[in-house]
């Protein structure tokens, strides 16, 4: 009949719905902290050498970035050169962006940093999120300088 | 022709149907796994940072950072702030407080609201609505200060708070209390406030970028 017909329609369309989503089955714990080639080439998208001597200073254009994107710092340690801070996508007040980012000396006046953006509890992976990111550091490293 | 029930007049043809039905199921295959990625454009400055900038920032003559850190450190514990982290050799400080985030608007809101959709509920229905309002809230505070020459030095700080709803009701169903949202602190009052605060501590004029 033309009802049971229309109920069988939706039901299939509620199934393909749920079944829409499926995410991969979930690795094998031994791989978990095995470095993968996405691993590798998320590192190169993270990581950014500068023309610094200073690492304070360094760090300082580094929190002061943050500041400017609109992220609340959360933990800094100089010693160990390491900030943290995170933000709340302010359309959507449950998204979360949380970075942590290293400052570390590489010899011949250069500094090396590194950042790991995660989004909701996903690692960043889209390279135009580091870029911008590295834009408006050098942008506090040039304001620090002069 | 089977006989239907429903006096409506048919529109549509069954093949056409089960064609806008498959197509539908379709597009919901495609769309349930679009991931809305706007993470890209939270590490880009927005066109409203330079006026964020303003209002969190201010410049002082003055070489000594030391000193206006611990003043800045200060003036929060004066606003009732429990410092809960400090940085010296980068010029950081954390604070928080927390305090009743009660207001006579939200609760004028809440009793006339209940009052009017009480008065629809005579037939045996329950439409009363009592809307949860913000109960307690956690004021943070996250500052920074920064060298900028020999004899220059600007404090630039953040207010946001996390405010904590009530329960309510919406007829039969019951809100549960806790709900919890996030505001960053936008008013430049607080700052100006702030930073006449933190300048009579220094004894130094707070310049404005």
């Amino acid at each position: 009949m033309r009802d049971s017909g229309v109920r069988w329609l939706a039901i299939l369309y509620l199934a393909l719905g749920l079944f829409g989503c499926a995410t991969a089955p979930p690795q094998s714990t031994a791989l978990l902290l095995a470095p993968t080639e996405e691993q590798m080439q998320l590192r190169n998208l993270q990581t950014r050498s500068f023309d610094v001597s200073d690492r304070n200073q360094a760090m300082r254009s580094v929190i002061a970035a943050l500041q400017d994107l609109g992220f609340i710092i959360e933990r800094a340690n100089e010693p160990l050169g390491l900030v943290t801070a995170a933000r709340f996508a302010e359309p959507r007040w449950f998204d979360v962006v949380g970075v942590t980012v290293t400052v570390r000396e590489e010899g011949d006046g250069k500094m090396l940093v590194r950042v790991n953006a995660i989004y909701n509890n996903q690692p960043v992976t889209d390279p135009k999120v580091y870029q911008n990111f590295f834009a408006t550091l050098e942008r506090s490293l040039f304001i620090g300088r002069n | 022709m089977s006989r239907r029930r429903s006096g409506t007049l048919r529109t549509t043809t069954r093949s056409s149907e089960l064609c806008a039905a498959a197509l539908l199921a379709a597009l919901t295959l495609l769309s349930a796994c679009a991931k809305p990625n706007t993470a890209a454009l939270l590490l880009q400055l927005s066109p409203e940072s330079p006026a964020h900038k303003a209002n969190q920032t201010r410049r002082f003559e003055t070489a000594n950072e030391t000193e206006l850190l611990s003043a800045s450190a200060a003036v929060l514990q004066d606003l009732g702030f429990q410092v809960s982290e400090s940085v010296r050799e980068l010029g950081f400080l954390r604070a928080a407080k927390e305090r009743s985030a009660r207001e006579y608007g939200q609760e004028i809101a809440r009793f006339f609201i209940a009052l009017l959709s009480a008065a629809g509920s005579g037939s045996g229905s329950n439409t009363l609505m009592i809307i949860p309002v913000d109960l307690q809230q956690q004021v943070n505070a996250s500052l920074v200060t920064r060298p900028l020459g020999p004899e220059r030095h600007e404090v630039r700080v953040l207010f946001y708070r996390l405010v904590w709803k009530s329960g309510g009701t919406s007829g039969d169903q019951n809100i549960p209390p806790g709900e919890q949202r996030m505001e960053m602190i936008r008013d430049p009052e607080i700052y100006r406030q702030f930073f006449t605060r933190l300048s009579k501590a220094v004894f130094l004029e707070a310049h404005k970028i």
